[in-house]
Parts: C-alpha cells; structure tokens; sequence
C-alpha cells in the first residue's frame, strides 16, 4: 500500500515541479496565450520536467542492465567510466567546434554516445584477462579509466580557448534547462526503446542474474545478451549524457532503493525502476530550482550530493559472497 | 536418449583433464562417474552440458551436439551442479524452478499457466511446497540442492546430469534421492557424479572412473566394486566388510 501511496505523491510532485523556479507562475497568466508566464511554462518548464523525467529514467535503467549483467550492486555507467567516456566525446566535439546538426543528431551527441560505447567495448576486452569471478576488478579498471578521461579532458581544457573551456566547463557540471520540446522527444523515443528491449528481455535477464551457468544451461546465448544490452543502454545512457552532461549515480541509487522498498529481484522492477528513476531525476532538479536564487545549482551536484555519501554507505554495508 | 562420446579432450588452462574418452550411453542407461578431486568429473559434465568447449565428437541419438541450438540442448540435457550461487538474494524457490521452463517458453511471453502447474507438482514431489515463496538465500544448503534437481526436472530433458547431489543431503534426503534417482531411470538416461560410494554401489548401470593418465570404464558397475579396484584407484586403503554405519540403500 505504502508503495501506491509513494507514486501518488510522486506523481503529485510532477504536477507541481513545473510552477516552482525563479519566475512565478499564476493559474491566471496560465490561461493566457499571450503572457509571459504562458511562454515560460510551455517553453521552458514543461520540457524541462519531461526531459528530466526520461533521462532519470534511462539512467535508472541503465544501472538495473549494469548491475543485472554483472550480477553486482556496484555497477553502473557511472561507475564504470561509461559516463565519462561520453563526456570526454563531447568535450572533444565542442573543443573541435563541430555543431553540425541532422534531425536533431549533433556531432556532440554522436562524439559522447561513440565515447560511451568504446568505453563499453575497452571494458570487455581488458575483462578478458581477468580471472572470472573478479568483478571488483573490473570497477576498478572502470575507475581507471575514468581517472584517464579525467586527465585527458584537462588536456583538452588545456589546449582550449576561454570561451571553449568555458563551454566544456559548463557541460561537464550538467544542466537539464532546454527550450522547446525537442530534446525532451528524443529522451522520450530512447526511453521507450530502451524500456521495451529491456521489457522483452525480461525473462532472459532473470536468469542471467542468478549466473551466467545458469543462463547457459537453459539455452541462452549470454554473450550475445551480454552484447546487446550493454550496447544499447551505453548508447542511451551516453546520448543523455552528451545533451544534458554526466548526472552521477541515478543509476546506483535508485535500483537499490527500489529493491528496499519492494523487497523483491531487480529485474522484476523494472516498470517501478523507470517510474522512480524519472520522478528522482525530476525531484532533484526541482529542488536545484527551488533552493537556489539568480543561477541554479547544476544538476550534477545534486545527484553527486546525495549520490557519493551512497555510494559509499552501499560499500560499506556489502555481504560478502 | 542415447549418448556416444567419440575421443573426448577436455583441457582447462593448458591442463588436459579428460583424456580421449570413447563410450556409449544407451537411452534409459546409466552412467556412474567416480575420481578422485581434480580427476575432471565436472569438467566431463560441463562438456556434456554445453558449457566447455572441447576436442572430440558428443552426440545425442546420432545428432553432433555441436549442431544443436542452444534452445535444442537445453531441453536435451540437464545439468545439475553440485552447488548453488546467486547474486539476486530475493529470487523465490518458485521462481527459481519456473526457469527450468525457460527453453519451453514461446518468445516474448509470461510463462503459462501450465508451466506454474509443472512447478507446483514438482515442488509437491520433492516436498518443497511449503518453501515456495522463500528466497534462494534463506534455504539450507540441502534444501539449496533439492531446489537445484526440481529445476532440472522442470526442464524435462531427456538426458540429466547430477554432480555430487548428495553431498549436502541428510541420511533421509539422501535415502529419498536414491529412489528418486531410480525412478527416472526408467524414462531418462541419467548420469551421476558422486563421491558416495554406497550410492553408486546400489545404482544398477555402467560405470566411468576418471583419471588423469587414463579413464577406467566398466559396463557394468559391479565389476568395478572390488577391494582391489578401490584401493588401486582411488589410492586409499578399503575394506568391503564393514561394520561402519552405511545409509541402507535399496
């Protein structure tokens, strides 16, 4: 019951998280075409929840493919450098100032989602000299590599102007404003694709998350599975993060909270994963609007400030295997 | 379903465990396999199953597995491991049998409600009803292996494979699998890996002993049970007259 009673109030705070923010929005102006307040609910706010409902939502999931592949709790793009190889993409695109643009597909977001998925691809290799059962050594090659992102960005900023470091500098903290509604469609098309292969894969994924044996012996093809579904959620998870910047550890937080909650396996939550994962998303950047006047607070410090304590409170309560 | 196994290699890390195995499996035979540790009697059992590659030809009624789709071989064969491991700490014993459904369900969709009725008869047969709805996590380790040979059974295959399944078995359980061993007999070929030479000694079939330099076959597992055998192979002392407690196998 408690669960019905989250979503509502959940769902209540989607209906309110468009009127909160540094302009007033009255129920007058509202029926307004032609006000102001009109034009920012519509071209600003609107898009903006809806952008920060679906990214937190492919983030969410994101973590669950992660998480369910590797059979760890720890294992998310974030985590694993795949975020990171995004950034590093797309900081190289705006570095490189190619802003061309097809049908809303920009150089920056084909720069961050290849960057994301060479990170996915480097991960697999190195992992293949690793002994099988060392999963914690594959977060720390993640993490390695997210430290060599690190400093090959700061070459980057090196080697930039001010007004590109700026840029670069102002990605890399992440920010969900938007005007129209165009972005926010592409966050939603990814959304769906990735909920629906995750959806149909459901089965599958069960069985993969009890042991790779396990999957083997019952017929199926786990490297195959293990291919595809990490390539399509590096790919959406690396898409949103060259259009709105690295948001961090959505996708290690709200899996394992949801898991609290319904005290059930991951992979049979994945409607309530993507709910959550967006409502969280879209609950944090309201409260960056609402806590800050003049300039927000960027949305990836957000995430962080709740994320990082989390992180390390899930290290610390691990069991040991 | 009839077994031929034609000069079987099997190496792991550069180490050749199984060296060139030939033999036949009748369909409704049995075969017992007994080694020391180490000897490569998982490392035969994975083969079989499909989780190693090797050197050699394995064929189920005349068909090269290698030519089978993954889907095919599972519901062919069953491989029971000796132990369970799980990341998931909230998979329910209900939802860990419905797997073995798993090569049997159509793509795309929920498991049928046949399936939910295979589960809950073979839940009743090995007397786990009462544990459906308990996690993997919460179960004994007997009770672990228990749910491990409910799935194998949901998988309805007509080959099964146990590794060691009695190794955390208590006398009673252990007594209750023997029987259960016996009646499958009829309807499947089974294969069993085990330490428990009183097992072995009462399940009627042929028998493989592994050894690295060389593999010990006996068409017949009587001929196998000498005190000579068992003291040469196993390179310990025995006796076969006893007065040590030994489970009364039928």
């Amino acid at each position: 019951m408690s669960k019905y009673l989250l979503f509502l109030s959940l769902f209540a705070g989607f209906i309110m998280a468009p009127f909160v923010g540094e302009a007033p929005i009255t129920l007058a102006g509202l029926f307004d075409p032609n006000s102001l307040e009109f034009r920012i609910f519509t071209e600003l706010r609107l898009p903006r929840i809806f952008l920060a409902f679906f990214t937190g939502l492919i983030l969410a999931l994101g973590g669950l493919i992660f998480q369910t592949l590797f059979r760890n709790a720890l294992m998310t793009p974030y985590t694993l450098g795949v975020s990171s190889g995004a950034v590093l993409g797309a900081g190289i695109a705006i570095k490189l100032g190619l802003a061309v643009s097809f049908l809303g597909i920009n150089t920056t977001v084909l720069f961050g989602s290849t960057g994301a998925l060479l990170t996915v691809v480097l991960l697999l290799f190195l992992a293949r000299f690793l002994h099988k059962a060392e999963h914690e050594s594959l977060l720390l090659l993640g993490i390695a590599l997210s430290f060599f992102y690190t400093s090959a960005l700061t070459v980057l900023f090196f080697l930039s102007s001010y007004v590109e470091t700026h840029q670069i500098l102002r990605f890399t903290m992440g920010s969900l404003s938007i005007i129209g509604f165009d972005t926010a469609l592409i966050a939603f098309v990814l959304a769906l694709v990735l909920f629906t292969y995750i959806y149909f894969q459901r089965f599958a994924l069960q069985i993969i998350s009890i042991s790779d044996e396990q999957a083997r012996l019952k017929g199926i093809n786990t490297k195959k599975a293990l291919y595809s579904l990490l390539g399509i959620s590096s790919v959406a998870v690396g898409i949103m993060v060259s259009i709105v910047g690295p948001i961090g550890f959505v996708g290690l937080v709200v899996p394992h909270m949801v898991k609290k909650i319904y005290q059930k396996s991951l992979i049979t939550l994945i409607t309530p994963i993507a709910l959550f994962g967006g409502f969280f998303l879209l609950a944090c950047d309201t409260l960056s609007r609402a806590i800050s006047s003049g300039s927000e607070i960027p949305i990836g410090v957000v995430t962080a400030f709740i994320g990082g304590p989390f992180f390390i409170y899930l290290i610390l309560t691990r069991k040991k295997h | 379903m009839h077994i031929k196994i034609d000069h079987l290699h099997c190496s792991y890390e550069k180490n050749q465990i199984i060296n060139d195995l030939c033999l036949e499996i009748k369909s409704q035979g049995h075969l017992t396999v007994l080694g020391a540790n180490g000897s490569g009697k998982s490392t035969f059992a994975k083969a079989m199953s499909g989780l190693l590659t090797f050197e050699g030809k394995i064929s189920f009624n005349q068909q090269n597995i290698a030519t089978l789709s993954t889907n095919d071989k599972a519901k062919s064969i069953a491989y029971i491991p000796s132990k369970l491991e799980s990341f998931d700490s909230f998979t329910t014993v209900e939802d860990f049998v419905l797997m073995g459904r798993f090569p049997h369900k159509e793509p795309f969709r929920d498991y049928s409600d046949k399936d939910y009725e295979k589960v809950a008869d073979i839940l009743e047969e090995l007397s786990l009803t009462h544990l459906a709805s308990n996690s993997l996590h919460q179960l004994s380790s007997g009770q672990q292996q228990l749910t491990l040979i409910a799935q194998a059974l949901a998988q309805e295959s007509q080959i099964i494979i146990f590794d060691e399944p009695t190794s955390n078995l208590d006398p009673k359980n252990a007594l209750f699998f023997s029987k259960l061993l016996k009646s499958l007999q009829t309807t499947h070929t089974t294969i069993l890996i085990t330490h428990d030479l009183n097992l072995a000694f009462h399940i009627k079939g042929s028998l493989l002993f592994l050894a690295r330099q060389k593999n010990h076959y006996f068409e017949s597992s009587n001929e196998f049970f000498t005190q000579e055998n068992l003291s040469k192979l196993y390179q310990a002392p025995f006796t076969l007259q006893t007065r040590s407690p030994g489970l009364a196998y039928e």
